[in-house]
Formats: structure tokens, sequence, C-alpha cells
């Protein structure tokens, strides 16, 4: 392989950002991760607008839903419309457990969907999890 | 008794009465009416004698009107009419007006009668629906405060519990024992109060996401609730008897979520012997009544209406897993469908937690 991995985590929240990029540097997995901490970051990140120019596309986006300015479902929205993005997978990683976000975010195109568990020990497992599923178990484009 | 029309003295008494009084005929026939029957239909007195009642009647009722008073002749007795259904009036301009009627068969020289005493509860009745349209949006708002605070608490909750978490994880036995006792205080706290906020969830959740009533097959939802609880059965060694369960109106979901809190509840308190838990239900009229009895701790009678309090224990921190709202979201889902709940206890000789609710085929009422 000729680069790491490479995630865009959108994550306003900083302490969970925090906490997803220590477990996946605690992960056997060499990753790049960058964060946007909101969804209008996140788009200009994703479509190299300025100064974001130079980035690499990321191999799988973890996106949060309740983001200031723009939200995580337009950025979905966005993404699943965008040619050159579209095939990224994303997986929507959010508190929310209500029906109507996991059944709109399904529609809008998310790749999976991940309700933030109470409790350190199982939200790392399931950030383990995510990395093991994506990055080891599927083939990614 | 008969009403002779020559005597003043009764023709003014029936004036006086501040009912609206009307007589009607075995051929529902208008015999007789007082002043305030007037002011009530809007119609002057010779217009109503002799007319047919069902001009008082809104048209909609015509149709089981006859059926009613043949009833009321083949047995007549003094009685409130239409126990249980909303009765209206209806005036000469077409305006209906909810009223009461007591009914009283009289003999007069033209056969037997009916006196319908009508009175007009429009005041008493739109009194009490802005009570209860005050009471419903009161009550949709404390479910909506409970539901975006619990929801939103969660998040800054969740920070709290996680790094204290963390700091357990990496920093346990660097510091001094203070120090650990310190973190395991907030993170215990933090955890407690996850517990709470979920339950307060759960709870606001009974009002806000319940589904309409339809028929349910209690032994069915039963089955699933025990399957659901081997685990636990298998680690007390505790078993759960059925009796023969009807169908019943209820939301499956709920209904579920009550008998699981209900069982488990039964299993948790129990006392030295293994946990047995019996499910029966017998019939009460349109109702069911379900028990649920065990041979656990029991409780002492005095805390029989504590124990359905949002958060009350009975027992010290740690002694019972659990946070106090598994009763109090049993209640809530009964009086959600309409019935009422209670417990029977003594403690050292188990308890009765029995509800009731409608039966899914109110005809086959024993």
């Amino acid at each position: 392989m000729s680069r790491p991995l490479s995630v865009l985590l959108v994550e306003d929240n900083p302490g969970d950002a925090d906490l997803v990029i220590e477990t996946l540097e605690q992960g056997k997995l060499k990753l790049d991760i960058a964060v946007a901490v909101d969804g209008a970051q996140a788009l200009a990140r994703l479509l190299r607008q300025p100064p974001f120019e130079a980035v690499v596309s990321p191999d799988l986006i973890l996106l949060d839903l309740n983001l200031p300015k723009v939200t995580g479902r337009e950025v979905l929205a966005r993404i699943k419309q965008e040619p050159g993005l579209r095939e990224i997978p994303v997986v929507v990683l959010t508190s929310s457990d209500a029906e109507h976000d996991i059944v709109r975010s399904y529609q809008l195109g998310a790749n999976c969907y991940v309700t933030k568990p109470v409790g350190l020990v199982a939200f790392q497992t399931i950030v383990q999890a995510i990395e093991g599923f994506w990055f080891t178990v599927v083939k990614l484009p | 008794m008969s009403i002779d029309r020559s005597d003043d003295r009764y023709r003014s008494i029936v004036e006086a009465i501040p009912s609206a009084i009307v007589l009607v005929d075995r051929r529902r026939r208008i015999r007789l009416v007082n002043r305030k029957a007037e002011e009530l239909f809007g119609y002057a007195r010779d217009e109503l004698l002799d007319a047919p009642v069902e001009l008082l009647i809104p048209s909609r009722f015509h149709g089981e009107h006859p059926r009613h008073v043949a009833q009321f002749f083949a047995q007549p007795e003094t009685r409130p009419m239409g126990a249980g259904r909303d009765l209206f009036g209806r005036r000469k301009g077409g305006e209906e007006v909810p009223i009461e009627i007591g009914l009283s068969p009289i003999d007069t020289d033209e056969g037997l009668c009916t006196l319908a005493s009508i009175i007009d509860i429009t005041e008493r009745k739109s009194a009490r629906e802005r009570y209860e349209d005050e009471l419903r949006r009161s009550n949709a708002d404390l479910e909506q405060f409970a539901y975006v605070a619990s929801h939103d608490l969660q998040e800054p909750l969740r920070m709290v519990a996680n790094y204290t978490e963390l700091l357990a994880q990496r920093y346990a036995g660097q510091l001094d024992d203070r120090a650990d006792k310190y973190i395991h205080y907030a993170s215990d706290g933090a955890r407690r109060m996850q517990r709470l906020v979920a339950d307060l969830l759960a709870y606001s959740r009974v009002g806000s996401q319940g589904k309409p009533l339809a028929p349910v097959a209690a032994g069915e939802v039963l089955a699933a609730v025990t399957h659901g609880l081997q685990r636990l059965l298998r680690e007390s060694g505790g078993a759960v008897e059925a009796g023969p369960l009807p169908l019943v109106l209820a939301d499956e979901v709920q209904l579920h979520q009550l008998l699981q809190n209900l069982v488990s509840n039964a299993i948790k308190f129990r006392s030295e012997s293994a946990p047995l838990v019996r499910v029966e239900a017998t019939r009460e009229g349109p109702r069911w009544r379900f028990s649920v009895s065990d041979n656990g701790i029991g409780i002492d009678m005095q805390y029989a209406e504590r124990v359905f309090q949002m958060f009350q224990r009975l027992h010290e921190q740690g002694r019972y897993d659990g946070s106090g709202i598994g009763l109090a979201i049993a209640k809530r889902i009964v009086e959600r469908h309409g019935g009422t709940i209670r417990i029977d206890s003594e403690p050292g000789r188990g308890s009765v937690v029995s509800f009731t609710l409608s039966a899914a085929r109110p005809e086959d009422a024993s």
C-alpha cells in the first residue's frame, strides 16, 4: 500500500474527537486522521476548496449528525450526490438513536449508522469495530 | 299519580322548575313542556305540543331513538338517559346543545308517558373541556421537557463519564489512593446519572412514543418477555408460570415493557428461595385484571403508594440494582391504557402487583 489509510472525522465535540483519535491511534493500522469541526469545513475539505486544495481524499468518513453551520445530514446528502465523493463510505456516528435520524441517514446514502454508546469501554469497542470492519474486512474502492 | 291540568298549583311548580321538562307519550308525541323547555330549545309552546319528540333531537340520532323509547316503555323506571353517552338536544335554529336527561315514567290520564327532565350542560362541559385541554397541554409540556432535558443532558454527561473513566483507565494506581477514590466517586456518580437520565427518557417516551391500542395476545407477549429474561431466570433458578392470558387492547411494545418490568422486579426482589413468578388474568366486566405474584421479599404496605413514584427506592444504594423507575413506568403505561395498578404485599410473604387492561372483545363480558 502506497500511503496510509486516511480518515476524515467530522465532529464538533473535541472530547468525542479526541476519544475517536486516541482509540484509532492505539489500533494496529497506521491511519492518517483529519478532523473537520463543522459541516462547512467538512465539505470544503472534501471538495478541495481553499485552503484545502492539497488534501488527500479520505478512504472513510466518520460523520456526526448534529453539527454547527452545515448539518451532518446536509453533508451526507452532498457527499452522496457528488461524483468522486459518493463512493467514499460514510459511517454516521452520532448520539441520536431517533428512528427518523436512522431512516433518513440510510435514505441519504449512509453506509452505516452507529449510535455513540454510553460508557467508555463500549465507545472504544465500537470505534475499534468500525476500524476493523472498514479497513480489514471489506474491500474499499 | 296523574297530572291534573286544571290544578294551578302543580302547573306553577312545573313552570318554575329550573330544568326543562318535556312529557312524551308512547307515540313519541310531546304532551307537555314548561317554560325552561321553551327557552332551552328555542320553540314556542304551541310549536312543541303534539309535535314528535324527534324535533328536539339531532337528526343523526333519529334512527336509534324509537328503539330507545320502546325499551323505556318496556321497562319503565326512573333512570338517567344514555348512561356513558354524550347527549345533545337540537334547538329550533339547528344548533346542538349538550344536555343531561333524567327519565321517569308517569301515569297520566292519557296513558303511560315519559317525563324527561333536561339540563343544559354547555357550561359545565366547556369548563371540563378547558381543564382537560389544559391538562393535556401541561402533560405534553412536561413530556417535552423531560425528553429534551434528558436528551440534551446525555451529551455533556457522556463527556464526564467517558473522561473520568479514561482517567481511571490510564492513571489508576499511578496517583495516590485518595486520587483513586476521587476518580471512583466521580465515575460512579456519572454512571448513576447516566442511568437516571436514560430512565427519565424512557419514562417520557411512554407518553410521547406510544402507539394506538390494538388487540394483542397477552400470552404471546409474556412468552417473549420470559424468553428475554432467560439469563436472569437461569442465574436465579427462577421460573415464570402463566395461566391462560387473554386478548387485550394494548400498545404491544408497552405491554411488553410493562410485563418485563413487573416480572424482572419479581425476580430481582427475591427472597432466599428461588423466585417463582405467576401471571394470571381474571375478567372484571369489560376489563381484565392481570396479576403478577411472587414469593419475594415483599414490602410493607405503608410504601404501597411510594413504590410507583419515580426514583423512589426502598433499599439502600447498591443492594439492588436500578434507579427505581420500573414501577413508575409500569404505572404510566397502565394509566395510558386507561387502567389502574396496585400492589398487595407483606414483608417476607411476596407481592402481588395487579393491573387492569381493556378486553379486546368487550362483548364476551362474563
